[in-house]
């Protein structure tokens, strides 16, 4: 959770270049396909990625129908691959479903960040001395809490729920995003190409469209990628605290925290949520590695 | 040196003073008026007024934030809404419980997460090096409440060897740490705690030994003939100022990010006096429980850049 | 599991079992409650009933007591520090008390009459130095009726109320007297009064760690010998999450249990814990607005009662709870005979289309724990499903449990948007029980007629039982009442707690009241 922690190293120079030549790509694809380990964590990842957007026709049950009679039955209970929650809700339909709000939390977040930080960032690098110093001190400032606490201080104030979540997850990534972005922008902008670029006449934003974007987005793309397991794990974390998705919503971190009451009748249930964050956290940790191996950047 | 020291320190004060203005606005940022907790509910307009007025509530936000800057400068927190206790005296009690965590936690997955990157690091490509890469994922994935939890049936309920809840028999103002029955009321909390920096030092370790064995001087040892085993405790040695400084810096996150572990055990500490303020909307001791953390955070983080330029002439330079 | 690993376990265990320390020292009852926090000592608790159960009676008496010593009869109340009432025969607003002679407070200090003029004063009187505006707050509940205090000697007190009320001395029972000698000796200063509290009450403080444990322990000179306690400590710990309760008990950290969850309880059988229940006068219930939103309409009120299935949410609770269909439990002797809503959810679905209310829109506040709210959400998510089955549309507004008091302290005026709010009802008298929900002296935020009920049926029958000083006459007339409130649906009625609680078998002579509150005194430790 605290994987913010891992700030990022310069990027070597010599994995910045004046364009990336089709090669580069067809090299980055060649070695994923020989990764096995990543390939398989891959198609894990659109597995679950498409059970959570195909969940209507995916579910075997109604996620939200109640069955007193049946509650907390073990896997395989008439029909229920499963078994059953603390109210009788099919727990596998719960999963699934919960994987769009676990993915919800995972995602948007991190495409936010990258967004809104990635701009400042970009800004940051290529803009004069005073802007600079102004993005980048106020991103100092929100680095200057730890992340869980952050995230926990903003939803907690503003009174949870799952946007709130999204927004206060969203927050706590700005900053890691715009200082990758910052800090490549600043590199790009000092090489060769870019002066010479710049004495034909090229505009600024001519510059940042043709040559900075394509240098920076490889490494912001990277960094964004392992945040999402980060993202997962604070968000299903605000969950169980009661501060993020409300009952009766599926989500895996509120699942978890619901049936810690039921431990007692049927404990493997009540492990299942906690399993499933962790296979999807660990594939997008692994899919991210593998990656980043590929393309060959350090973070 | 003494440069640098005060470079440091005249950095830290704008990012104090911001994490300030941050912990202020949260007030603003909850949804209704901060008084209506501690507003009787029969509360007449001129009553409201009245407090409004005591509270500075009604004086322009920027005037607000000085004044209670200057309270908290002179370490004044305000009272909080629900025990009517100093939030100061809430907060510094709590905080020195997580302090006791972390100070457990942090050195516990140094020894282990280095231990582990060092033999992948040294063995790279073997099976060792991928299980211990594997593990290392893993303990970075993990929803460490939910290990909490597991751990609590494991080795409360079911083992009956360890306590489930709390901070010593007699509550954490009695804990002793030379007493057994109160030191086993840490063992539980501290491993959740440690699980996740165990994978981010086992991460940080492997690669800085790997960086360190493909660095010129190894070979140079080598080709001296040094035994593998000399080389290795050369390149150890070498590869650890860079894991030391990610290891400081997980003492500030874990001081923060103990919320979860708190309060699944229930452990008086600063993440579990947050979540209950939270749920209370207990605003000054959030404010104040916030404010502290971040301060702690950014207080570590000034100690182990000093200490890394104190080791490494090269930053000192920077 | 194999025998080979039952036995493993056991054997760790066992080798384990000289090493663990962490079990109590012996004579101590050590109490799990579900309250989030250690409930105020500084005279009228916070935390609801729990607050009053373990720490208000135990370290404070009041003028009137609970009478908690019978499992088999509905409790009722007794002297408490006073010996003797009675309605000034001149003047029915007019209540005389005698008090008890020779009662000292944990400090020394005797109990006179000043004590509770300056008592009643401290939780009335903005003027005196000793008012105190968490206190205030706090006693509004049990102040409604009452006007002022005089002394008339140093035995004898007089209470005038706002009304005439022959149900008075109800109140009286939630009103603690605390030393004014240790108020006065730490200048009012109530945060240094709450480390070093002092009362009448079968217990003293020890001491306590805030938010974490308040430990009480006998006081051998309490003024009723019978009542002094017969275990060595007393230790309060709050634990608002079920599933540390029940971890809590089954590894000796605790050995006294508040509301295990009913699932874990066939475990806590398994390991040889003693589970109490009882019926006491408790009620799950959905409390409405009457002034604005759907519930207006009897016919809606109606509706949501049909469309509950009560026998769904009795077998959530693992059979530990009574179905609800009114406002008290039948037990009570104004129950009645009143119209009996079963399950029919399209008699539901007609109703809500007759109302012109379908689907029917409603927001409900629900609290994520509390003192007798039993397993809140997964209860408050079936009533949900039922009531959307029958037509309605529910959004629920989650909060925690302080928060849930102080809208429903605050009443409607203040939160008119919501259609109602789940509460357990504590309705240890009559006047609680079915007169406040309907008076219009009670309505909120200066009583607990939450939903502002107005209607002349209710209003002439709660006249004639505050002047009817005949028992048997009265107990018709609330009856009468109780039959009517049912008629019009005036809740949304659930289930009856039982309230289950887990006790270490060491644990031997606890009573279980058929009441909120438990004498703790009767308790022996078994080494």
């Amino acid at each position: 959770m605290s994987e913010l922690a891992a700030l990022p190293d310069l990027f070597p120079a010599e994995t910045l270049a004046e364009t990336r030549v089709r090669g580069y790509w067809q090299s980055v694809t060649l070695r994923l396909l020989r990764d096995k380990a990543t390939l398989i964590f891959g198609f894990l990842l659109v597995a679950i990625l498409l059970l959570a957007i195909f969940a209507p026709l995916v579910a075997p049950f109604d996620p939200y129908k109640e069955s007193i009679v049946g509650r907390l039955k073990p896997f395989g209970w008439r029909g229920h691959p499963l078994g059953t929650d603390e109210l009788g809700r099919d727990l596998l339909s719960r999963l699934i479903y919960g994987a769009r709000s676990s993915l919800m939390m995972g995602t948007v977040p991190v495409i936010i960040a990258t967004v809104i930080g990635g701009t400042l960032g970009v800004i940051g690098g290529f803009a004069g001395r005073k802007v600079n110093t102004a993005i980048m001190r106020t991103m100092d400032v929100f680095y200057a809490f730890p992340s869980v606490l952050l995230a926990v201080a903003i939803s907690g104030a503003m009174g949870g729920g799952m946007l709130n979540g999204i927004l206060a997850l969203s927050m706590v990534f700005i900053p890691a995003m715009c200082r990758i972005a910052e800090t490549t922008t600043a590199q790009v902008r000092s090489l060769d190409f870019i002066e010479a670029a710049r004495a034909t006449g090229a505009g600024s934003l001519t510059i940042i469209r043709h040559h900075v974007l394509g240098n920076v987005l490889g490494p912001v793309f990277i960094y964004a990628s392992s945040l999402v397991s980060v993202a997962i794990l604070l968000g299903s974390g605000l969950s169980f605290l009661g501060l993020g998705v409300k009952p009766p919503e599926p989500d895996w971190g509120l699942m978890l925290s619901t049936l810690r009451q039921s431990l007692y009748v049927n404990p493997i249930i009540c492990a299942l949520p906690g399993a499933a964050i962790f296979v999807t956290s660990i594939c997008f940790n692994l899919v991210s590695d593998g990656i980043r191996g590929a393309m060959d950047v350090r973070l | 040196m003494l440069g640098i020291v005060l470079r440091r320190l005249i950095y830290a004060i704008p990012i104090a003073l911001g994490v300030s203005i941050v912990c202020f606005s949260l007030v603003y940022l909850a949804p209704g008026d901060p008084l209506q907790t501690i507003l009787p509910a029969d509360a007449s307009a001129e009553a409201i007024a009245q407090i409004k007025h005591e509270y500075g509530f009604d004086r322009p936000i920027p005037v607000q934030f000085l004044y209670w800057l200057g309270h908290v400068v002179r370490g004044d927190f305000g009272v909080s809404i629900s025990t009517r206790r100093p939030v100061v005296d809430e907060v510094m009690g709590s905080l020195a419980n997580t302090i006791m965590l972390t100070a457990f936690a942090v050195p516990i997955s140094f020894l282990l997460g280095y231990t582990m990157g060092a033999v992948a690091g040294c063995f790279p490509g073997t099976a060792l090096d991928r299980i211990v890469t594997g593990g290392a994922v893993a303990g970075v994935s993990l929803p460490n409440y939910w290990v909490g939890i597991v751990l609590m049936i494991v080795f409360s309920v079911e083992l009956m060897v360890l306590p489930a809840t709390g901070m010593g028999a007699n509550g954490s103002a009695q804990f002793s740490l030379f007493s057994l029955a109160d030191l086993k009321f840490l063992v539980l909390p501290v491993v959740t705690l440690a699980l996740v920096p165990v994978g981010i030092l086992a991460r940080s370790t492997r690669a800085a030994v790997a960086e360190v064995r493909g660095q010129d001087f190894v070979t140079t040892l080598r080709a001296k003939g040094l035994g593998e085993f000399a080389i290795i405790r050369h390149v150890l040695k070498n590869a650890m100022p860079p894991v030391l400084a990610v290891m400081g810096l997980q003492f500030g996150y874990l001081m923060g990010g103990s919320i979860l572990v708190e309060t699944v055990f229930t452990w008086p500490g600063s993440g579990f006096l947050l979540s209950k303020a939270i749920i209370n909307r207990d605003i000054p001791v959030l404010q104040g429980a916030i404010l502290m953390l971040a301060m702690v955070f950014v207080a570590t983080n000034l100690v182990v850049d000093l200490l890394q330029a104190a080791i490494d002439p090269r930053i000192r330079r920077a | 599991m194999t025998l080979t690993a039952r036995f493993a376990r056991l054997t760790i265990a066992f080798a384990v079992a000289g090493f663990i320390s962490h079990a109590q020292a012996a004579g101590t009852v050590t109490v799990a409650m579900t309250a989030g926090d250690i409930p105020l000592d500084t005279g009228e608790p916070d935390q609801g009933a729990e607050g009053f159960r373990f720490v208000g009676w135990n370290l404070y008496d009041a003028l009137v007591n609970w009478d908690l010593s019978r499992s088999d009869v509905a409790s009722d109340i007794k002297p408490g520090l006073a010996t003797e009432w009675h309605i000034d025969p001149a003047d029915p607003k007019r209540w005389l008390f005698t008090l008890r002679e020779g009662v000292t407070f944990h400090d020394g200090c005797k109990f006179t009459a000043d004590e509770v003029v300056w008592n009643l004063q401290r939780m009335n009187d903005r003027s005196t130095p000793q008012f105190f505006t968490q206190q205030f707050a706090l006693s509004r509940a049990y102040m409604t009726l009452y006007d002022s205090v005089e002394k008339i000697d140093a035995t004898h007190i007089a209470i005038r109320t706002t009304r005439v009320t022959s149900m008075f001395p109800y109140d009286m029972a939630y009103v603690l007297m605390i030393s004014r000698c240790r108020a006065e000796a730490l200048k009012y200063d109530w945060n240094a009064y709450a480390f070093a509290p002092s009362g009448t009450g079968p217990y003293r403080y020890v001491n306590m760690v805030a938010h974490e444990r308040l430990e009480l322990e006998p006081n051998k000179a309490y003024w009723d010998p019978a009542r002094v306690p017969k275990q060595d400590h007393l230790v309060l710990l709050p634990m608002p999450e079920a599933s540390t309760r029940t971890a809590a008990i089954l590894n000796g950290q605790v050995n006294f249990v508040e509301a295990p969850a009913p699932d874990s309880i066939p475990r806590l059988k398994s390991a040889g814990m003693q589970i109490v229940t009882n019926t006491y006068p408790h009620d799950w219930v959905y409390s409405l607005n009457y002034e604005k939103g759907p519930f207006t309409d009897v016919r809606v009120r109606r509706a949501a009662n049909y469309a509950i299935n009560r026998d769904d949410v009795v077998e959530l609770l693992g059979g530990y709870a009574i179905k609800g269909y009114g406002m008290v439990p039948p037990a009570l002797p104004y129950y009645g005979h009143p119209v009996h809503y079963e399950y029919d959810p399209e008699k539901s679905k007609a109703l809500l289309k007759e109302a012109g209310c379908l689907p029917c829109k409603v927001e409900f506040a629900i609290s994520t724990s509390g003192s007798g709210q039993m397993q809140v959400l997964p209860m408050n998510e079936l009533v949900k499903s039922q009531l959307e089955d029958a037509g309605f549309q529910v959004t629920f507004r989650v909060m925690d449990w302080n928060s849930l008091l102080e809208i429903s302290r605050s009443g409607v005026p203040k939160y008119p948007e919501l259609s109602g709010y789940n509460i357990s009802r504590l309705l240890q008298d009559p006047i609680t029980a079915v007169v406040k929900p309907v008076g219009r002296a009670y309505w909120s935020p200066a009583g607990s007629n939450w939903g502002h009920w107005q209607d002349p049926v209710t209003d002439k029958l709660v006249d004639q039982i505050f002047s009817e000083f005949d028992a048997a006459k009265r107990m018709a007339l609330l009856t009468r009442l109780h039959e009517y409130e049912v008629e019009q649906a005036m809740m949304i009625y659930v289930v009856h707690d039982i309230n289950p609680r887990a006790l270490s078998p060491k644990l031997k002579g606890f009573v279980q009241a058929q009441s909120w509150y438990q004498d703790m005194t009767k308790i022996s430790v078994e080494p």
